[in-house]
């Protein structure tokens, strides 16, 4: 009999689609430095013990920024929520300045994408809604011209919101 | 009003106290008083604000972001008050910032913003700032009177150079006092137009420090105040508060100008009076005992 069950469960298991190690699986990190809370991190503490400067934020494996990498965190009405450091350098702006702005007084859709200045914003509000599909748009910081940078558009949390990956 | 030391408030919000240091660093959120001792006093309300913030935070600065907006809303509640001009709701609407806050801070951080907010929508002509200035005047000498009696051998005259309780110095004036009377040093509050009488006055109180206040009366009235007060007195520190062209206008050597805002000049008024009486101290020492005695041997070589 039992070993009737475990013929069962592995059949079953085998209809489950092949994943990468990663996907799909949550990963904690500092929406201001961007590190992965240690071992032993008390789980129903929010705030990064190594910086202290940012809350633990939730992203499947892929979508999570590197360590001390450049991203930012948006709510569905585009309203800055997160600066990380590197972007408060790379965008040249305090993030107790930004916060609660809209995304446009940071990044813009670099010129040649400048047609689908809508659909960074239409990505950015379905990643904020949850939405788990990772997207991708080129941007520019909204003072400077001549240049590019791809971003990386996927959903974070707890509370829903996007996560924009700046890969330099 | 409920205060949380460093270690306190860093438990409620589940951080280091390093982390908290470092907040108020980065942040100026929640923003500590200070006690006696020079240790970190948070209130309660800020950091239950924050806390509550922080929950669904995405990041530190939305939470004190947000934070700050609830605690922004009595501001804009005590206007909404005065402008209608409901008394009891105006009443309430402090209340509601003192559960959150300390009575110095609810002072500087609501009431005062909020005179002055009225003031520059309504101009001081108006019928709003008229029934907010007298709300405020009134408040003010309620909490003036319910503070605790004076716990500092420490005591000052404050002369009262405004026009009257609509002139837009007076409550930053009352504020003043009101601090100083909260910091335990004994307030006697007169207008700088009495001068007949001051000498009686001053021998009964027996001042540390003379304040003049208030920029509406003119040098010449309130040099005769102030110097009928140090004829009965003596020679005795003197500042002035709130007096436009202070600098320019006061010749005295004696007289050092505080701080416009309430808690800093009380601050302020503070190391002067400790500056004097270390100046006391010195005077008082055996190789200066053998100089002519006066009534208040520490004020005879205070000067700033």
């Amino acid at each position: 009999m039992d070993g009737g069950r475990r013929r069962d469960r592995q059949s079953a298991l085998t209809l489950v689609a092949e994943q990468r190690p990663d996907e799909g699986r949550a990963l904690a990190f500092c929406g201001h430095c961007g590190r992965r809370p240690q071992r032993g991190f008390r789980a129903h503490a929010r705030v990064c013990e190594s910086c202290g400067l940012g809350l633990i934020l939730r992203c499947s494996a892929q979508d999570a920024p590197p360590v001390d990498g450049a991203f930012l965190v948006l709510d569905a009405r585009l309203r800055v929520c997160a600066v990380s450091r590197r972007a408060e350098q790379l965008l040249a702006v305090s993030e107790t300045d930004v916060v609660d702005r809209h995304l446009s007084a940071l990044l813009v859709p670099a010129e040649a994408q400048a047609a689908s200045g809508e659909s960074l914003a239409v990505a950015i509000v379905q990643a904020a809604g949850g939405d788990r599909v990772t997207r991708t748009a080129v941007v520019r910081p909204a003072n400077t011209f001549g240049v590019r940078i791809n971003a990386r558009i996927a959903s974070c949390g707890p509370r829903p919101a996007a996560l924009i990956v700046l890969e330099l | 009003m409920r205060y949380l030391k460093t270690s306190e408030a860093a438990a409620l919000l589940n951080v280091s106290p390093n982390t908290l240091r470092a907040w108020e660093r980065r942040f100026g959120f929640p923003k500590p008083q200070r006690s006696p001792g020079k240790h970190r006093l948070f209130t309660h309300g800020e950091v239950a604000a924050l806390r509550d913030a922080l929950q669904e935070g995405l990041s530190i600065s939305s939470a004190v972001s947000r934070a700050r907006e609830g605690l922004a809303a009595d501001t804009s509640s005590l206007i909404g008050a005065l402008v209608s001009y409901e008394r009891e709701r105006a009443d309430a609407a402090i209340e509601a910032a003192l559960a959150l806050r300390s009575v110095d801070r609810s002072v500087e951080e609501v009431l005062l913003p909020t005179l002055d907010e009225i003031a520059r929508r309504y101009t001081l002509e108006s019928a709003p700032w008229a029934f907010a200035a007298h709300w405020a005047a009134d408040w003010l000498r309620r909490a003036t009177r319910l503070a605790p009696p004076p716990v500092r051998p420490v005591s000052i005259v404050v002369g009262d150079a405004s026009r009257d309780e609509l002139d837009p110095d007076a409550p930053h004036i009352r504020a003043f006092e009101l601090f100083c009377v909260r910091a335990g040093i004994k307030v006697l509050s007169l207008s700088a137009r009495g001068v007949a009488g001051i000498g009686d006055a001053v021998a009964l109180h027996r001042p540390n420090l003379i304040v003049v206040a208030g920029g509406y009366l003119p040098d010449d009235a309130v040099a005769r105040w102030a110097y009928a007060t140090r004829l009965a007195a003596g020679a005795m520190p003197i500042a002035v508060y709130r007096r436009t062209g202070q600098r320019t206008r006061v010749r005295s050597t004696g007289t050092s100008v505080l701080p416009p805002g309430a808690g800093e000049a009380r601050q302020r008024l503070l190391e002067l009076i400790d500056a004097s009486q270390l100046a006391r101290t010195l005077t008082d020492s055996p190789a200066a005992a053998g100089e002519a005695d006066s009534d208040r041997p520490g004020m005879r070589s205070a000067s700033f």
